[in-house]
């Protein structure tokens, strides 16, 4: 009897995601973003028992790369533990507030799809808030990695690369796409007509940086 | 084919005992070979410029749903051209966390045209320019496994262990590499390696493997001929006038001279 939980779990794929991002190469935009990572964004895992047995940590591998894009994409940047108002005596006030949640994750594997690749699907929802915390936008993101299979490469180690390709594409979207949701265009060009003289101080700033 | 057809007939009329030995010895004599053929074409005849500091890049095209080119074959390619520091290549990894997001597979430039609307951002350019990257070789392709055929079993006892039975398969690499200028925002050639081979797997007891370097040929043949690109000495040898267009295909001969086809 013991020895059947241990074949279980042999029969079982645990992975945690270990990938590492770069810095993203892209001019900060002049303003101050609050980031909320809550804990069920930070401690994520995906577990799938459909055919195989699946288990995937990619909480913190996510956290570490919404970290460091909205690092790169705004000139300041800090962590928030939740949406708060900001007030007109609050120091160094936040523009905007980022509340990321994963909407699903899907896999597929070789014994699936018959082909020679393992494919990693992530769907985030990424919510926007102004300053007073109300919300701007809810930006549902979609991102793709995959890594073909290797001769002695175990599914763990193949996951955990598909994955890390996914959480890059991620990345990529953030990047790029970000400032052209209509609802974010929209409030930067409101920001820019409002306070052109505090936008340009902190582009000097975002540019020393 | 054409030879164990012929070998076949020659055992069958002569030597019609041997010939159970016979099959075996050419099964496995012609195991392992790979045949590959090289396609090149370059735009002009003389190497291209590398001044000192400048670099080259080599990446693979990872866009396509149903397979992507190997980044172990991109870091061959890259050994073979860099020649024991004779050239400097700039590790594909390292290129793609410099300039991170801009060549990941959802954006990276599919051709010149997008490449030039990319360095117009002063960030790029710049880093391009601080790097010292002058020539960006994609390479697009993979290796696959496209027959299969035989049993093979293993059985472990209390007396012992082992394997009994024959399994074969093929394998072909098609790749084809592009040299982008991006100095000048020009093509300068192009090189298609196509290498397929057939491996066996031979078990009485212990199994005896018999595999075929699909992929390591591949890439010797489209590093050796990239490195023909920009190093004297190397196999870029030309028949036609230095200005037209260059196409140079060829036929390769295996380790045992035999004709590849």
């Amino acid at each position: 009897m013991a020895l059947v939980p241990l074949l279980l779990a042999a029969c079982s794929t645990n992975v945690v995601v270990s990938g590492d991002y770069p810095s993203a190469l892209t001019k900060p935009l002049p303003y101050h973003v609050g980031l909320v990572l809550n804990n069920s964004f930070t401690q994520y895992t995906f577990k799938s028992e459909e055919e195989q047995n699946v288990t995937m940590a990619l909480g913190q591998s996510q956290s570490k790369l919404f970290d460091r894009v909205f690092t790169d994409i705004f000139a300041n940047k800090s962590r928030l533990q939740t949406v708060k108002k900001q007030t007109a005596t609050t120091p160094n006030p936040i523009d905007l507030m980022i509340v990321p949640s994963v909407e699903e994750v899907q896999l597929a594997m070789p014994f699936e799809t018959r082909l020679n690749v393992f494919e990693v699907w992530i769907k985030y929802n990424v919510q926007v808030f102004n300053s007073n915390g109300e919300p701007i936008a809810d930006w549902l993101m979609s991102a793709y990695g995959k890594t073909q299979t290797r001769f002695l490469k175990s599914e763990e180690a193949a996951l955990d690369q598909a994955t890390t390709s996914a959480l890059r594409d991620a990345g990529v979207r953030l990047i790029i796409g970000f400032e052209r949701i209509p609802e974010i265009r929209d409030w930067i060009e409101q920001k820019q007509k409002e306070q052109p003289e505090k936008n340009k101080s902190l582009a000097k700033s975002g540019d020393l940086s | 084919m054409k030879g164990f057809c012929c070998s076949q007939l020659f055992t069958r009329i002569f030597f019609p005992g041997l010939f159970p030995i016979t099959c075996l010895a050419v099964v496995f004599l012609t195991g392992c070979s790979t045949s590959t053929v090289i396609d090149e074409y370059k735009v002009t005849d003389t190497h291209l410029d590398l001044n000192q500091g400048e670099q080259v890049v080599i990446m693979g095209r990872r866009h396509a749903g149903e397979y992507e080119t190997e980044p172990d074959f991109i870091n061959c390619i890259g050994g073979r051209l860099a020649n024991g520091g004779q050239l400097k290549v700039m590790p594909e990894q390292e290129f793609l966390d410099s300039f991170y997001p801009w060549f990941e597979p959802r954006i990276a430039p599919l051709k010149l045209k997008r490449m030039s609307r990319i360095l117009e951002d002063p960030m790029i350019a710049e880093r391009i320019k601080s790097l010292g990257i002058r020539y960006m070789v994609w390479v697009d392709g993979n290796t696959e496994t496209t027959d299969k055929s035989g049993t093979f079993s293993c059985a472990v006892g209390p007396g012992g262990g082992g394997c009994f039975g024959f399994a074969s398969w093929d394998k072909a690499s098609i790749y084809e590499a592009i040299v982008w200028d991006l100095k000048q925002l020009d093509e300068k050639g192009r090189v298609k390696v196509e290498t397929k081979g057939s491996s066996y797997m031979l078990a009485v007891g212990a199994p005896i493997p018999f595999i075929a370097q699909v992929q390591s040929d591949a890439c010797e043949g489209i590093g050796n001929r990239l490195k023909g690109f920009f190093l004297e000495g190397a196999p870029a040898e030309s028949t036609t006038p230095a200005s037209a267009p260059k196409r140079n295909s060829e036929r390769m001969l295996d380790h045992r001279g035999m004709i590849k086809s």
